[in-house]
């Protein structure tokens, strides 16, 4: 029995439950009276979330760290913020890349972003650096994955350019009157950007020249209180090491920004056929299949990045998989965000 | 609409990998109240093919979007709904293995939303409207799981009644992603089609729906229940008491609410806290455990 059936009643006495018998008589008629009508159907208004912004000031903030300030071509308000708000900034040459806002949200004339040059990054960065006074760039508006909620304690961590979402929690946190902490780590002293603005009762510098690299058990033990919302922002092994040292059942709460999902370990470039469409697609060693297919098409559903939600399932029609998530065990089917091809070519049903 | 200074917006939906142990959770977890339980139970037996319809037809929506931010909105919203039917699927299986044979009703609810509410093979603008009106419906749907979310973390008489901790948390963690995405299903009617009869027809129908399948799902799992054994028959009535002393919502509580959302202004953001929901997503013992 298929589920599109009127199922049998629930003391199993009727194949047809009178109850959905009646039931499907009546939505159907509904339906059916209705589709005497052609529809005609309101045309989609697009909706442009994006923002031309000039630059207005560039200021060298530490050593390889520019600030630039980000405002309306006319002056205007920009859209509102809220502490732990990014922005999707499209950069001259395409490149996307995201950045905190570590200004003032008060402030609705301008944005802060804060870049940290890497010379050996994939070149987003140095783009950032050439930026001067007056250039114009598209922005997104600011979204928020790192949420920042009022609580009467905090501990903050920052990991060198990972200060930028904290400083505007840690204006925040003062405002609300809380009790609060930063440790803020980095390599060299000269490497912190906005030591400046940053009181020094509260905050705990931590240099790795001086102090060795951190512990992060032992950072966390800067904390106020026991109960206290821990916010940390740095490079990905300090996140990962913090996540791993911090004891999940107790009354502390630990919040970081889930940036972009683990990368591919040990990838090599296979191709996808979509076969509907009659197309292929090359996937490079270090990018996953569904990399790949939202660039051809931003509308492929997908969720989480990480293979536990199954949204991005497609049928396998050939090939050999390589599967990488406990939960990708159909042999007819790809968790195409997680998963890969062993070599070769997978055909995929889209 | 204006947010206060504290409440967070712009938020970017991400599903939690979150884990559940049933093993130790009694068949009757508020203890002593089989009416109770039951009530939200109900809840357990909708939501698998329910949520899993959602995410269809949502993503069935994502070619017709035309806005970056509302497209990473829908994404996200379907991957929390896919991980909530999923959860509630495993609470199904629980039930069975604890002599509760579920499965004569869950086959009704999947002949509601596989074959009434499924792909009727339309083409062209018939199968268009036809995913704006299922969209009309969840929209109006996820009007009552916002509200039942926002009641859910704030039903203290709850955690007094000595509810189940692991199923507290999970209706917890569900409500508490049902708030932060509350926006979303409207947000998407709005974009796609936005008539205000086709959302108060939407209203309609969901209330009846809801109102009959509620009722049978309660009659059913009381004559179902093992210790039980049909000796308290289900119903809707039962809800005097039970909304009373705020072990479910209430009469009142959802109707008022109901009432908002026939307004022609309404919005979801108005319903519930942000807030208070990322705050118990914070401390949540089976999204931490994920956090791992």
């Amino acid at each position: 029995m298929t589920p599109s059936q009127i199922p049998p009643d629930l003391r199993g006495r009727r194949a047809r439950d009178p109850f959905w018998v009646a039931a499907s008589a009546l939505f159907n008629g509904i339906q059916r009276v209705r589709s005497l009508r052609t529809p005609v159907l309101p045309p989609v208004t697009p909706v442009d979330r994006t923002l031309t912004t000039v630059v207005r000031e560039v200021r060298q903030e530490a050593e390889d760290v520019v600030g630039l300030r980000l405002a309306a071509p006319d002056g205007r308000a920009l859209p509102a913020w809220q502490p732990g708000c990014h922005l999707d900034v499209r950069l001259p040459s395409g490149r996307r890349r995201q950045y905190s806002l570590c200004g003032d949200p008060a402030d609705r004339r301008t944005y802060r972003i804060a870049v940290r040059r890497l010379p050996h990054g994939a070149g987003g960065s140095l783009e950032a650096h050439a930026l001067a006074e007056g250039d114009l760039l598209t922005v997104s508006e600011p979204r928020n994955a790192f949420p920042f909620l009022p609580r009467d304690r905090y501990l903050f961590l920052a990991g060198g350019i990972g200060i930028t979402p904290l400083l505007p929690m840690v204006q925040a946190a003062r405002r609300l009157g809380a009790d609060w902490r930063l440790v803020y780590t980095g390599r060299t002293r000269a490497s912190l950007p906005f030591l400046d603005e940053l009181p020094a009762d509260r905050v705990e510098i931590r240099t790795d020249d001086d102090h060795g690299v951190p512990d992060c058990a032992e950072l966390l033990t800067r904390a106020p209180a026991a109960d206290a919302a821990i916010y940390c922002c740095g490079p990905a092994p300090m996140i990962d090491g913090v996540r791993a040292a911090f004891a999940p059942h107790g009354p502390a709460t630990l919040h970081f920004e889930r940036f972009a999902p683990a990368p591919v370990v040990d990838g090599r470039p296979f191709e996808i056929e979509l076969r509907r469409r009659g197309v292929t697609l090359r996937v490079p060693a270090d990018r996953t299949a569904l990399d790949v297919l939202t660039e051809y098409d931003p509308a492929v559903a997908h969720s989480c990045r990480q293979g536990f939600c199954g949204t991005c399932r497609v049928g396998l029609l050939a090939g050999d998989a390589d599967r990488r998530h406990p939960g990708d065990t159909d042999p007819d089917s790809l968790l195409v965000c997680v998963s890969r091809a062993s070599g070769g070519r997978l055909v995929l049903d889209m | 609409m204006t947010i206060p200074p504290t409440e967070p917006g712009n938020i970017v939906l991400q599903a939690r990998d979150v884990r559940f142990d049933w093993s130790e959770v009694p068949l009757h977890w508020i203890p002593g109240d089989p009416v109770a339980t039951h009530l939200i139970n109900v809840l357990h037996l909708l939501l698998p093919a329910g949520e899993e319809w959602f995410v269809r037809v949502f993503k069935e929506a994502v070619p017709h979007i035309r806005d970056d931010r509302l497209r990473e909105d829908v994404l996200g919203f379907i991957g929390q709904e896919a991980v909530h039917a999923s959860s509630h699927d495993q609470v199904l299986d629980h039930f069975l293995a604890q002599g509760l044979d579920v499965r004569p009703f869950v086959r009704q609810v999947e002949f509601l939303f596989e074959g009434l509410l499924g792909d009727r093979n339309l083409t062209g603008t018939r199968g268009q409207a036809w995913l704006y009106e299922r969209i009309s419906l969840i929209a109006a749907i996820e009007h009552f799981t916002g509200v039942l979310g926002d009641w859910i973390l704030n039903a203290t008489a709850l955690d007094e009644a000595g509810a189940h901790p692991t199923m507290l948390d999970l209706l917890r963690w569900h409500g508490a992603e049902e708030v932060e995405h509350r926006h979303v299903a409207h947000d998407l009617f709005m974009h796609l089609d936005g008539s205000y009869p086709a959302r108060l027809r939407a209203m309609a129908e969901t209330i009846t729906a809801l109102t009959a399948l509620w009722r049978r799902g309660h009659r059913f799992l009381m004559a179902a229940d093992p210790i039980v054994q049909g000796r308290i028959k289900g119903g809707l009535h039962h809800v005097r008491r039970t909304g009373a002393a705020g072990l479910t919502p209430g009469g009142r509580m959802v109707a008022a609410s109901i009432g908002r959302y026939l307004r022609r202004s309404y919005s979801p953001l108005n319903e519930g806290s942000t807030s208070q929901a990322l705050a118990y997503l914070a401390s949540s013992p089976a999204a931490r455990a994920a956090l791992r």
